[in-house]
């Protein structure tokens, strides 16, 4: 009866939390895969003896179709320039936030979370208003120094960058607390033993610092990159993917195809590809961390 | 420790009590005096206290924003759990009658006094027809007109507004060459159903059976050329620009096209120039039609409440309910006899609006329609801001259109 009791009650623990997980996480994932090799739509959602199996046909169509393809290119070049910078500066302010422990370093870190956690439609208000071409803050300091006006979110290469800084600005408040902590735990004798041998702070810093946060590097450029590649609240409040299909991201597109224009069987595919995409990237991203 | 288990059992107890007595709550509502009504109007949930006081019925209205209108449409749809009234906007007609969403109403229009489809606008009656079957009664319609300032234009010699869309192009030359940040008026982008309005006005006309082809007419490159030549010629303004109606208050963009509840923003928006604007039919090429929209009542598929629902309609749908609609949500009556009304008539923005209703006509009633309109401004974005060819662009759009079709 002991022995039962010992092994059954891990299992009593974990097994709530497993079983919401393969309902609402598992279940979802292989229904979606099943519908993407259908051609389901809103009158196939009402009677199901309108769903055809189609087998490969959505994924075919997904590569032949000119948004589509725009949208993985733009999510490519969120990614790529997205995620070095987001990556790279929420470290540097980490780094520069460490350097103080007084009132100076906890009101900047509360500054920079603020927008981790403020609504994105409200971002999104009041950067349209940054970036509105007429009045708008960046064009008008801009204007002092005699700099024509930008179409911050009229051209569609100029519009992607725009988005990727409110992006990248909204993402450091999180990664920055997770390097913060990092910080914070590598151990001051290194420090002294480093002052010791009289190396200097560039020194320390390459040589201590970045290394002691390789795992903490790891994580948050793991989740950062995931993150980036769903790219969608930035481009649906602010451009819907315009202008000229610019800002238009896979995650996106998956939501115009499966929820405004109902075709859920194409959404789906959409989504295996992006789901593909991510699977891929993290396992790249591992095999790097391996080889270290 | 066998106290706080107490407690916890108390409490536990106390929680479903007081679930039981909601539940039990909802049930009574579930009465056969009370039906569900899903609207996007806000204004209706008072409007119907009327009717509850006259008829003794219950009605539990849910408003639900246009913006999730669809989604929850939807998901009702995909439950098969609706409401037993729904409101459902024209556009979405075709889409959600494919899906089986709606009762067919054939067979109780002879019932009720005001079902008959000769109360009704024709644009109208034609959006609740669907595959032979009757899905919703009309409620409100609504349409577009030209939006101007009299004073402005009266400048470039255009005092009654442009009649016809030479007149349009020649003020907007004029209205342009007032200077830099000087248009003339605001083209709607976003908007799917303007640029088949501009086709009907050419003379084209969807006919469902061609399919793709339909978009070989020359009448529609035309139309696509006159949309086209307003941002070639700088009378419009590509980007977002200023926020709209500060533009029209102050000149910098003197005419939009816009339905009936811009009458309103504007006064609210911009009352110094109170007077000074006024509402146009829409300009004529080889007609001047409009668009006709609005929304239906119609009943769930599944509903169990047929005949309160169909009396419910049946009072909404009563000349005098629809003045009193109008006064309360200046939403424009589809039921015809309701224009004779005082309020209507003696508004003259309003009766222009009335006229503009007698030429109108409503989009192809076919699921694909929406995404069609939307590819439209696709195509649209590629010729004016993208620079491609129109002929290019067109054989692009076709293409497309076919495709699209084939689904």
């Amino acid at each position: 009866m002991n022995k039962f009791k010992s092994t059954i009650t891990p299992y009593l623990f974990i097994g709530p939390a497993l079983i919401l997980l393969l309902i609402f996480s598992f279940a979802p994932i292989l229904v979606a895969l099943a519908i993407s090799f259908t051609d389901m739509n809103l009158s196939g959602l009402a009677n199901w003896s309108q769903i055809h199996f189609i087998g490969l046909e959505n994924f075919i169509k997904l590569f032949h179709d000119e948004t589509f393809r725009q949208a993985m290119l733009n999510t490519l070049i969120y990614v790529v320039i997205g995620v070095p910078s987001a990556v790279i500066s929420s470290f540097v302010i980490a780094l520069l936030l460490n350097f103080f422990s007084n009132w100076v370093s906890s009101t900047f870190r509360v500054i920079f979370y603020v927008p981790s956690i403020t609504n994105i439609v409200a971002i999104a208000v009041v950067w349209m208003f940054l970036y509105n071409q007429e009045y708008g803050l960046f064009n008008y300091l801009l204007s002092l120094i005699d700099v024509d006006a930008v179409p911050w979110l009229e051209d569609p290469l100029v519009a992607k960058l725009s988005l990727i800084l409110i992006a990248v600005w909204k993402s450091n408040g999180i990664s920055m607390l997770i390097f913060l902590a990092a910080l914070q735990t590598i151990p001051r004798m290194y420090y002294e033993a480093a002052d010791i041998d009289g190396a200097n702070r560039f020194q320390k810093l390459t040589k201590i610092t970045l290394p002691s946060m390789s795992f903490a590097t790891f994580f948050v450029t793991v989740t950062t990159l995931i993150g980036w590649l769903q790219f969608f609240e930035e481009p649906f409040v602010i451009t819907d993917g315009g202008p000229l299909n610019g800002t238009n991201s896979i995650a996106l597109f998956i939501y115009q195809e499966g929820f405004q224009y109902s075709e859920f069987g194409y959404g789906a595919a959409a989504s295996f590809v992006l789901f593909a995409l991510i699977i891929v990237a993290t396992l790249v991203q591992f095999k790097f961390r391996k080889t270290d | 420790m066998k106290k706080k288990t107490g407690l916890f059992v108390a409490m536990m107890v106390g929680i479903l009590f007081i679930l039981g007595a909601c539940s039990s709550d909802d049930e009574q509502a579930e009465s056969k005096d009370t039906i569900k009504v899903w609207t996007m109007s806000p204004a209706l949930e008072e409007f119907v206290k009327e009717y509850e006081n006259e008829s003794g019925m219950t009605v539990k209205v849910q408003t639900i924003p246009w913006e999730n209108a669809h989604d929850k449409l939807l998901t009702a749809v995909a439950s098969g759990e609706g409401p037993d009234v729904l409101q459902i906007g024209t556009t979405w007609v075709a889409e959600f009658a494919e899906a089986g969403t709606f009762l067919d109403l054939t067979d109780y229009i002879d019932d009720y006094e005001n079902f008959s489809p000769d109360n009704f606008f024709k644009g109208a009656i034609e959006t609740t027809q669907y595959d032979g079957e009757t899905i919703g009664i009309p409620w409100y319609v609504d349409t577009r007109l030209l939006f101007y300032r009299t004073d402005i234009l009266a400048d470039v010699g255009y005092p009654e507004g442009p009649e016809t869309w030479e007149d349009m192009i020649d003020a907007s030359r004029k209205l342009t060459a007032r200077g830099d940040d000087q248009y003339a008026l605001d083209m709607p982008t976003t908007d799917p159903q303007f640029p088949f309005m501009l086709a009907w006005e050419q003379g084209w006309n969807y006919k469902i059976g061609e399919g793709a082809a339909n978009f070989e007419d020359p009448a529609f490159k035309d139309a696509i050329e006159l949309h086209h030549l307003f941002f070639e010629e700088n009378f419009s303004q590509l980007e977002e620009g200023k926020e709209f109606f500060q533009a029209f208050s102050d000149g910098s963009k003197p005419m939009f096209f816009s339905g009936p509840w811009d009458i309103q923003t504007i006064k609210d928006r911009a009352p110094e120039i109170d007077g000074k604007w006024d509402v146009h039919l829409m300009p004529k090429a080889e007609n001047n039609k409009s668009m006709i929209g609005g929304a239906h009542f119609s009943v769930f598929h599944n509903s169990e409440k047929v005949d309160q629902s169909l009396e419910f309609i049946n009072w909404m749908a009563d000349p005098e309910t629809q003045v009193a609609w109008y006064k309360h949500n200046s939403e424009l009556p589809a039921n015809m006899s309701a224009w004779e009304d005082p309020a209507l008539t003696e508004d003259p923005m309003v009766s222009t609006f009335g006229e503009q209703l007698k030429s109108t006509q409503p989009l192809p009633l076919i699921p694909e329609f929406e995404r069609m309109g939307q590819e439209l401004l696709t195509t649209l974005e590629q010729i004016n801001r993208g620079g491609v060819d129109i002929d290019k662009a067109l054989a692009d759009y076709r293409k497309e259109v076919s495709s699209i079709l084939e689904e």
